[in-house]
């Protein structure tokens, strides 16, 4: 009998694990990039994600269309949609208000922020870390480009669209991520740091000196837009406690609460023109 | 044997789509859910039981390479683990009798810790202090495994069990 039917478990094993150790040590030199191979597996397999989650969606339609007023339904849909855009335009309005000095620097932005959202639903979170990265049901078809900035149905912050972006899927870092980093600025005080995830529901504000003046409980924090990935304005949470940092006395420990919420954040905004990408 | 092997690939895959439509399915319902349930851990053990330690190796392998693309970790990781987890989860439960809903329920227990510290210590070594414990609230993750994959085979067994004999 030869080797290859006499051992055939053990080499399977022994080929899977040399295999997986090879991808491992080529994977940890190259960082956070996502390999071809990686990709390739990604764009196989997210479809049956978008499938899967688009046959719950539309099971969860058809009972509560059914048993619910249909035609109160099929407008409320639509009011939905409208208030969902009308959300997003309003706040970029008062934020890009707030931040011009004429009306027509006023004019010119409101010009660029027109035709430039992308409505997307969420298809799948992180299967590690739910508060890392999230998957929407939109990709390079429609326009999604690497580094777009993704907002909520009010308008605040949400996270970058990454690589890999595939046909008709893409997936999205969220602003909790521990490899996340925003340039924020507080409104009040004027208190700039970057704003890093931790994994959690949670972020921190780095970067800001023990000497720093500011920074208060409850004040709110906007992108800077000095990452030249965010644009300037955008919402993205409030002070929720701020101390001394036990580790590194020179700087100060605050942390901060996203506006977002994980667990409601079913549809989403992509911001296809911006410093990020795109037009 | 190709035959064999080609067989095992194919039905390995389809494995995989059950798990990812599964892992998909849980997210969009609860998205915190996905800290305590993994759902290719389950599927990994259920079908590796099942069919043996070389389709457990496979589905193992691809389950965790899955899982790896949808996450922000090292691609490798979760494949490795998965793949030592259906392994030997099919090489084992060969030689022991796993049948009874409480064995079955502690086999998978003691196979998804193992297959826990593995996936930590091994993310651990290659990124440290990437691993997040989100409070102590990824431990009970083998528990829920352990729970979900033997009610899996207890379904089976109710399903087969009302079929009229000789049907």
């Amino acid at each position: 009998m030869p080797l290859w039917e006499r051992r055939r478990s053990a080499l399977v094993l022994a080929g899977l694990t040399a295999f997986h150790v090879l991808l491992i040590s080529i994977q940890v030199p190259r960082g956070p990039g996502k390999s071809l191979f990686e990709r390739a597996v990604f764009f196989l397999f997210s479809p049956v994600q978008r499938v899967a989650t688009g046959t719950v969606h539309g099971i969860g339609s058809i009972w509560n269309g059914y048993f619910d007023l249909r035609g109160v339904r099929a407008e409320n849909q639509k009011l939905k949609k409208e208030i969902f855009f009308l959300n997003q335009d309003v706040r970029f309005l008062e934020d890009r208000l707030r931040l011009t000095e004429s009306e027509a620097t006023l004019r010119a932005n409101l010009a660029e922020f027109h035709g430039s959202l992308v409505a997307a639903r969420v298809i799948g979170v992180d299967s590690a870390n739910p508060y890392q990265t999230i998957v929407i049901d939109k990709g390079s078809l429609d326009g999604i480009e690497k580094d777009m900035t993704v907002c909520d149905r009010d308008g605040a912050l949400v996270g970058r669209t990454i690589a890999p972006i595939g046909l008709k899927e893409s997936m999205v870092q969220l602003i909790t991520d521990k490899d996340s980093s925003v340039s924020v600025r507080s409104v009040v005080d004027g208190l700039t740091g970057s704003l890093a995830g931790r994994s959690a529901d949670v972020c921190e504000l780095r970067h800001v000196l023990a000497s720093a003046q500011g920074g208060t409980i409850g004040e709110e924090l906007k992108t800077t837009g000095f990452d030249k990935i965010y644009p300037a304005g955008i919402r993205v949470g409030v002070i929720q406690s701020s101390g001394r940092d036990e580790f590194s006395p020179i700087f100060r420990s605050i942390i901060a609460k996203p506006y977002f919420s994980f667990d409601k954040i079913d549809v989403v905004a992509v911001l296809t023109k911006g410093p990020g990408g795109g037009g | 044997m190709r035959e064999t092997i080609a067989k095992d690939a194919l039905r390995a895959f389809l494995g995989t789509v059950v798990a990812v439509a599964v892992y998909s399915v849980a997210g969009a319902g609860a998205p915190g859910l996905l800290i305590v349930f993994n759902a290719f851990t389950v599927v990994v053990l259920y079908f590796s039981v099942r069919r043996g330690e070389v389709f457990g190796a496979l589905l193992g392998t691809m389950c965790g390479l899955v899982q790896d693309s949808f996450s922000l970790g090292v691609f490798g990781v979760a494949g490795l683990t998965k793949t030592l987890l259906g392994f030997w989860t099919g090489f084992v439960s060969r030689r022991i009798d796993v049948a009874p809903f409480t064995r079955n329920a502690l086999f998978m227990l003691v196979m998804s810790v193992i297959e826990m510290i593995l996936w930590v210590l091994l993310t651990a070594a290659v990124r440290p202090g990437s691993v997040n414990f989100h409070g102590g609230l990824v431990l009970l993750q083998p528990f829920v495994t352990a729970v979900a994959g033997s009610s899996l085979f207890a379904i089976e067994r109710w399903i087969r069990s009302r079929k009229p004999r000789g049907a």
